[in-house]
């Protein structure tokens, strides 16, 4: 993990579909947000003006300095993140292979889906609660100034318990729902092809629009 | 001294004889066409002339890097990521049909929508929209102006003599040329102007005065050498209307101006510019506003609707951005003109930066320096699409229309439509704005689940 002055790092532990090209535009880009320092904290997010208007913003940056998402063996939050994190949080982002098996499509979708997943599970305890489910739909609903607190509220709950009848199925008067597992949410993404929408791809080379 | 008397004469002599020829060519080549409209069709070969030459130039910068393996520095002029193009209500849409199946009058929140807002963030952090459109768009060819290479080194002879002649031509040849027939131009607009205006109001004071405007436009097209296409141009605006156009620099004016009738807005300037406007005003109405009176939004709308109300008044010309946008993209249309009321005619001009980067960044350089540049770049080659007139439907407000004239110009013009506020070249992001997307999304949500409640 040697880091000399920025060296360009080589797609080694990445899928080979990453061209070192992409990773070249990344590591400038990473360049830019960290101003040339060698890793990047949450403040750098700071200048990205586009980001502001994301209603989940903080939980989108946060994502990035998530330990579960990097892969690491500890939990919680890094303080600052290299590179080669940054790298891996674009991962979970990569389009998919036209050759891929069925096993490698099923591990790819569950990788997407355990970072959305990540972002609603805020105290890393493996469940998505009621609490924290109100809290993604309040942040989302956030900018209306003309919503009460109270409907966002509602909505959430409504919302949980449609999860937990999807889920669970039936629940008795004295049941209480807990939270939704890793089990649960993949159950509620099915029939919605996750892996074809959730990646950002790269651009190839385009030539001017031509006047004449 | 008296030596030098005989070749002094004979210098002399060759420099008015050279000067005669050159304004005489001047005279029969460009100005008397620009009166009468025709073209020699002299400024296209010249375009086609350069472009084999850039060509040739472009291939031997890389055949030269290639040998000396020098890394070429390659811009990405649309930034690294491909964005997709649809909405936020579209695309929430079309994950929950391929989720739940549900039936869509009955959406409300769903744990997949956290998705697009995801993705959204994630794009933004991997490539930023906005800073990149405030540079002077990069280039990916060299156009033999030092200015916009970057890998511009002694790659070989054959290219720095090349490039060596080309400073000569357009410094030593096209610039006086240019500034001759700007300065042809302008006097031209300020004593034609003046001319016209002693004449009674009537048909042929219009007549005359559209007519003098219109060739002084020409001449001034043709003292930047600008190679303009127009294409539906049955689509020209008709007096009573506003005419729209995205801005990149001051010569939009000239170039809309140069071919059809309209009626200026614009702020009172000191100097020459406020001569210009001054001679003008005489000879036809344009609108003229005093630096205190453009603070005052009624009172512009007044003035703009009691202009466009009256049928025998010219369409007026607006630049809805409010600032110089460097030309891939279209920003935030200011919604004032569209308050109006009037049929808006939607205009796009897309320049062609190979020739001459148009874009004027005024934090960068001043008008003086900005005309300069222009001046001794090759050419100005843009399109001018006239697009379909607008109106405001009764069921969309000033901002929505705004919006929709917006996307039209951007997508004919092959520009990115941006929901930024051009103001933004100057000040920090508007809090009202974070509100923008989250609105639109709780709209989607609260307003059905209050339908729902209803009933």
């Amino acid at each position: 993990r040697a880091h000399g002055a920025h060296p360009t790092p080589s797609p080694l532990s990445f899928p080979p579909t990453v061209t070192s090209e992409q990773i070249e535009h990344l590591h400038r880009r990473f360049k830019q947000l960290s101003r040339d320092q060698l890793t990047i904290r949450k403040e750098n997010f700071d200048s990205i003006p586009d980001l502001e208007f994301n209603p989940i913003r903080g939980k989108i940056v946060h994502a990035f300095f998530d330990k579960r998402n990097l892969r690491q063996e500890s939990d919680g939050l890094a303080d600052e993140i290299n590179f080669e994190d940054f790298l891996t949080i674009m991962s979970y982002f990569r389009p998919i292979e036209m050759n891929m098996d069925e096993e490698q499509l099923d591990r790819f979708r569950k990788e997407k889906l355990k970072f959305l997943f990540h972002m609603y599970d805020s105290d890393h305890d493996g469940k998505i609660t009621l609490q924290e489910y109100r809290n993604v739909v309040e942040e989302l609903l956030s900018g209306n100034p003309h919503l009460e607190k109270e409907s966002a509220r509602s909505i959430a709950d409504g919302a949980m318990m449609e999860a937990a009848s999807i889920c669970v199925g039936q629940m008795g008067p004295d049941q209480v729902y807990e939270g939704i597992t890793f089990e649960d949410f993949l159950k509620m993404w099915q029939g919605i092809d996750i892996e074809t929408k959730m990646h950002v791809r790269f651009l190839n080379m385009e030539t001017i629009a031509h006047c004449y | 001294m008296f030596l030098l008397l005989p070749f002094d004469s004979l210098f002399v002599n060759l420099l008015g004889i050279s000067i005669t020829v050159l304004f005489t060519l001047l005279l029969v080549f460009i100005i008397v066409p620009a009166i009468f409209g025709v073209s020699f069709g002299i400024r296209k070969v010249y375009m086609k002339t350069l472009l084999k030459i850039f060509q040739w130039a472009t291939l031997r910068i890389e055949r030269g890097a290639k040998e000396k393996n020098h890394p070429l520095y390659k811009p990405y002029v649309n930034g690294i990521i491909a964005k997709e193009p649809t909405s936020l209500e579209e695309e929430i849409k079309e994950i929950r049909r391929s989720g739940s199946g549900k039936a869509l009058d009955t959406p409300e929140f769903e744990l997949s929508d956290i998705f697009y807002f995801c993705r959204k963030g994630i794009e933004t952090i991997m490539d930023d929209e906005v800073t990149k459109r405030f540079s002077a768009e990069e280039l990916e060819s060299w156009n033999l102006l030092s200015r916009t290479n970057y890998n511009f080194q002694y790659i070989s002879l054959r290219l720095t003599v090349l490039w060596g002649l080309g400073v000569l031509i357009r410094y030593c040849f096209l610039l006086p040329l240019r500034i001759a027939l700007a300065f042809t131009g302008i006097s031209l607009l300020v004593t034609g102007t003046t001319v016209v205006g002693y004449l009674p109001n009537g048909r042929c004071k219009e007549f005359l005065s559209k007519h003098v405007h219109l060739m002084c436009y020409r001449i001034c097209v043709r003292a930047l050498t600008a190679i303009i296409t127009y294409h539906d141009r049955e689509n020209r605006p008709r007096n009573g209307g506003i005419c729209v156009a995205n801005h990149t620099s001051p010569i939009d004016v000239i170039i809309l101006a140069s071919d059809g009738y309209y009626a200026m807005v614009g702020q009172v300037h000191g100097g020459l510019m406020g001569v210009i406007q001054r001679a003008m005003v005489k000879a036809c109405p344009h609108v003229w506003f005093e630096r205190s009176e453009v603070k005052d939004r009624h009172l512009v709308a007044k003035r703009l609707t009691e202009h466009v109300q009256d049928k025998s008044k010219l369409p007026i010309l607006i630049f809805p951005e409010g600032t110089c946008i460097n030309n891939t993209s279209v920003m935030m249309f200011k919604k004032g003109s569209f308050e109006i009321g009037a049929t808006v005619y939607p205009v796009a001009i897309k320049y062609d930066p190979q020739f001459g980067d148009a874009f004027w960044n005024s934090s960068k350089y001043g008008m003086v320096t900005y005309l300069l540049r222009m001046m001794t770049s090759w050419a100005i080659v843009c399109s001018v699409w006239y697009l379909p007139p607008m109106t405001r439907q009764p069921e969309e407000d000033a901002v929505q229309f705004a919006n929709r004239v917006k996307s039209a110009i951007a997508r004919q013009g092959g520009l990115v439509d941006l929901l930024w506020d051009g103001g933004l070249k100057r000040e920090k992001v508007k809090d009202t704005f974070k509100e923008e997307q989250q609105k639109l999304y709780s709209k989607m949500i609260v307003g059905n689940h209050e339908d729902r409640s209803r009933s």
